[in-house]
Formats: structure tokens, C-alpha cells, sequence
């Protein structure tokens, strides 16, 4: 067997430009699932049942389907049932967004129900007003605990950008698949595209290990 | 538009016994990744807590990179690249046992790991003060503890390897996912086939997550020390 790794020198610039727009997807998901879960979160604690309950089954759903088949449910599904006409990057951000902010929306509800009731009576009995309580109590203790989870979240949704690859988007894994389809150099290809994917995702393993040693639950 | 927004149920009609094969294939596939990623796991998360610091650093590696790169990567790599460095081709679907397996056994030994060093120092000095062996206290006293506080985090990924099932159709794997792309191809009905197929899914899913919570509650006391 010989190998001829030019395939790589030659397409460098390419693969980057898979690398960049992986990037910016798993940025641009986050910064919409962010709001979104706290919307989720907010959503599940209304009085009103019916929203708690819509709430609910749509967290339970996205967690617990295979978020390949949301890209493409999304993808096929979402344009003939709501007219909603996005680009395939707007789709992969669509789809992504969902799944994620269903993930966020867990983690911030664990973070704020972390937070012993006795805190928020307290501030209450101290003439605080609720959204004070929340914002001057609550909040403070339960971002720290919630930050471990986010970081968590961050490195599979980093992974999971490889998913839109079957839609289409020229993230790494599609150029790097669609490389291999047209060169035939099929070992130098996808080994090159597996150690570009570990460099930008091992510091991220390692950085959320740091975060979860540093940041330990104290009571 | 162009499009028909009446539901046309009969491609799922005309072919469940199509759908039918690709569930027993997912739930092979997940079986057989869930089996080979516990018991490499299981291994790997009991070496690095306790090898000889130069196999722990290796496996340290091997489990932050498996950590770092993506399963359709993992996936497509072992069924494409892997047979071009050995004399043997494969199948997809041992490469999808292959390539999951191995992905989730990271994940496993970290579980296992994290298991190990809750248990107190203290169990296992009273262990070897008993005169147990290394070997003995960890199987005895060590494993029995840990494996109960392991069982919601195991349950998980076990959650996780039947979603992540579905990625081997990128490699062509005939599970559920495939076999519904293929339909999709054939009929050109998306929204039922798909929106069935998510439906499966969610309950092959939910039941399992839903039951580990049930079983660990019942068990949680007796890990505790």
C-alpha cells in the first residue's frame, strides 16, 4: 500500500475552510440555544399546564431521537408543513438548535432547582422582590453549577456538526467526504479529516475536565 | 408549491416488514456496540485507576482523543480507511460494532473510572489491611459499590449508543435510519416516513431512560457508604 499524501498539501485550503464553517455552526448554535433553553426552562415552570406539558414533550422528544434523523426531519419535513424556506446552513442551524436548546433547557432547570428553597425564602423574608431573589440569589449559585453541563453540552455539539453532513453543508466532514469521493485517496483523506477534527476537539475535552475539577458543587 | 400536503400512510403500510428489519438491526447493533464497548470500557476505566502510570497515560489518550472526534468521523474511517492498512475488508455492520463500540468504551471507562474513585479511600485500606490482594479488594469490595453508582450514567449511554445507532447509515449499515432514507427514496413521502421513524425511535428510547431511573432508585441505598 503507498500513500500519497500531496492530496492533503494540495486541498489544505479547502479542508480549512470545513474546519471554519464547523466553527462557526457549533458558535452560531450555541448563541441561539442558549436563549433557547432558557426559554424551554422557563417554559416547563409556568403555572399553565398545558404549556408545561408542550414544554416537556418537546425536551423529552429532541433528547431522546437520534439527532441525524432531526437533521433530516427538518430538513425534508419542516418546508412542506410550515412554508418555512431556510438554506442548508440555516436548516443544519435550525435542526442543531432544536436539539440543543432541548439539552440546555435540563441543565439550567437542574442548575435552578439546585438551589435549596430556603435560599429564596430568605431573600424573600429580607423584603427582596422575586425577580431580585432570582437575580441577586438564585442566580449567583446556580451559574457556576450550570457552567460543567454547558461545557459538556459545548464538545458534543461540536461533534454533532459533523451530522449536517448529510444535507449538505460544507462543514469539515462534507468537504472532507466529498475530497475522498473525487480523489480516491481514501486513507490519506479521512485520516487527515479525523486529526483536524482532534485537534480542535481535544483542548476542548481536556478544557472541560479542567472546568469540571475547578468548579466542584460546595453547598 | 407543488407540493401534497394530504398524509399518505401506505408507504409505511407497504413496507413495515422493510421497517420491521432495520428495528431488529438497530437493536442488534446497539446490543452488540453496548457489549463490546462494556467490556473494553470496563478494562480501560480499571487500568487507568490502577496500570502502571505509562498504560494509564496511553489509555488516557486513547480515551480523550475517542472524546474529541466525532462517531460519523470514527465511523466512516474504520469502514473506508481501516481495511486498506489490513488484509481484511468488513462488513458495515461490524464495522458499525466496531467503530461504536469502541467510541462508546471511552465513555464507558470514564464512567467506571469516575465510579472507582467515589468509593472512599478507606474501603480499599481496610481491604488490604483484611489481607485481600489489589486484585481481590477491587472485585470484592471496590467493583460491588461502584458499579451501583455507575448504573444512571451507564443507563445514559446506553440511551445514547441506540440514538447514535443511526449514524451508521452514513456507512450503509441496514438499520433503522437507512432503511427509512431508502423508503423516503422510493415513495418521496418524507413527512410520514420520517415523522413515523422519529416516533420509533422516541419509543425505543424514552422506555429505557425512564426504566434505569426506576431501577436505580430502587438500588441507590445499597450504594452508598
Amino acid at each position: 500500500m503507498r500513500f500519497d499524501w500531496s492530496v492533503i498539501t494540495d486541498n489544505w485550503p479547502l479542508l480549512l475552510y470545513g474546519a471554519g464553517n464547523t466553527i462557526l455552526l457549533a458558535v452560531c448554535t450555541m448563541a441561539l440555544a442558549l436563549p433557547g433553553g432558557l426559554l424551554l426552562a422557563a417554559l416547563r415552570m409556568t403555572p399553565w399546564a398545558p404549556v408545561r406539558g408542550f414544554a416537556t414533550a418537546f425536551v423529552e422528544f429532541f433528547r431522546t431521537t437520534p439527532v441525524i434523523l432531526q437533521v433530516y426531519w427538518v430538513f425534508y419535513v419542516l418546508p412542506v408543513m410550515t412554508d418555512i424556506r431556510l438554506s442548508a446552513f440555516g436548516t443544519g442551524l435550525a435542526a442543531l438548535t432544536l436539539n440543543v436548546s432541548a439539552f440546555n433547557s435540563e441543565t439550567f432547570r437542574a442548575g435552578l432547582n439546585s438551589i435549596r428553597p430556603g435560599q429564596r425564602n430568605a431573600g424573600l423574608s429580607l423584603g427582596m422582590s422575586g425577580w431580585q431573589v432570582l437575580r441577586l440569589v438564585v442566580l449567583p449559585q446556580a451559574v457556576p453549577r450550570v457552567l460543567p453541563a454547558l461545557a459538556s453540552t459545548w464538545v458534543s455539539l461540536f461533534k454533532d456538526t459533523s451530522l449536517v453532513s448529510v444535507i449538505a453543508i460544507e462543514e469539515l466532514s462534507y468537504v472532507g467526504l466529498q475530497l475522498r469521493a473525487q480523489s480516491f485517496r481514501v486513507l490519506e483523506v479521512l485520516t487527515a479529516m479525523a486529526v483536524l477534527y482532534w485537534i480542535m476537539g481535544y483542548p476542548q475535552a481536556k478544557l472541560v475536565d479542567w472546568i469540571h475539577r475547578r468548579i466542584k458543587v460546595a453547598e | 408549491m407543488g407540493w401534497d400536503m394530504s398524509v399518505d400512510l401506505s408507504p409505511l403500510l407497504n413496507n413495515w416488514r422493510f421497517l420491521l428489519g432495520g428495528v431488529e438491526t438497530t437493536l442488534l447493533l446497539s446490543l452488540l456496540s453496548i457489549a463490546l464497548g462494556t467490556v473494553v470500557g470496563v478494562g480501560v476505566g480499571i487500568a487507568r485507576c490502577y496500570a502502571a502510570r505509562p498504560v494509564a497515560a496511553i489509555l488516557a489518550f486513547y480515551v480523550d482523543s475517542m472524546r474529541a472526534i466525532p462517531l460519523l468521523v470514527i465511523l466512516v474511517w474504520t469502514f473506508f480507511a481501516l481495511p486498506l492498512l489490513t488484509p481484511y475488508s468488513m462488513t458495515p455492520f461490524a464495522a458499525g460494532v466496531l467503530g461504536i463500540g469502541l467510541h462508546l468504551a471511552a465513555f464507558v471507562s470514564e464512567v467506571v473510572r469516575a465510579g472507582l474513585l467515589s468509593i472512599r479511600p478507606g474501603q480499599m485500606q481496610a481491604a488490604l489491611a483484611m489481607g485481600m490482594s489489589r486484585a481481590q479488594a477491587i472485585r470484592l469490595i471496590l467493583l460491588p459499590q461502584a458499579l451501583i453508582r455507575m448504573i444512571p450514567a451507564f443507563g445514559s449511554l446506553v440511551v445514547i449508543t441506540i440514538k447514535d445507532s443511526a449514524i451508521a447509515s452514513v456507512i450503509a449499515v441496514p438499520e433503522l435510519m437507512r432503511q427509512s432514507q431508502i423508503i423516503v427514496g422510493k415513495t418521496y413521502r418524507p413527512l410520514e416516513v420520517f415523522s413515523f421513524v422519529l416516533i420509533v425511535y422516541f419509543l425505543l428510547c424514552w422506555p429505557v431512560a425512564r426504566g434505569i431511573d426506576r431501577i436505580y432508585r430502587r438500588l441507590a441505598p445499597l450504594g452508598a457508604t
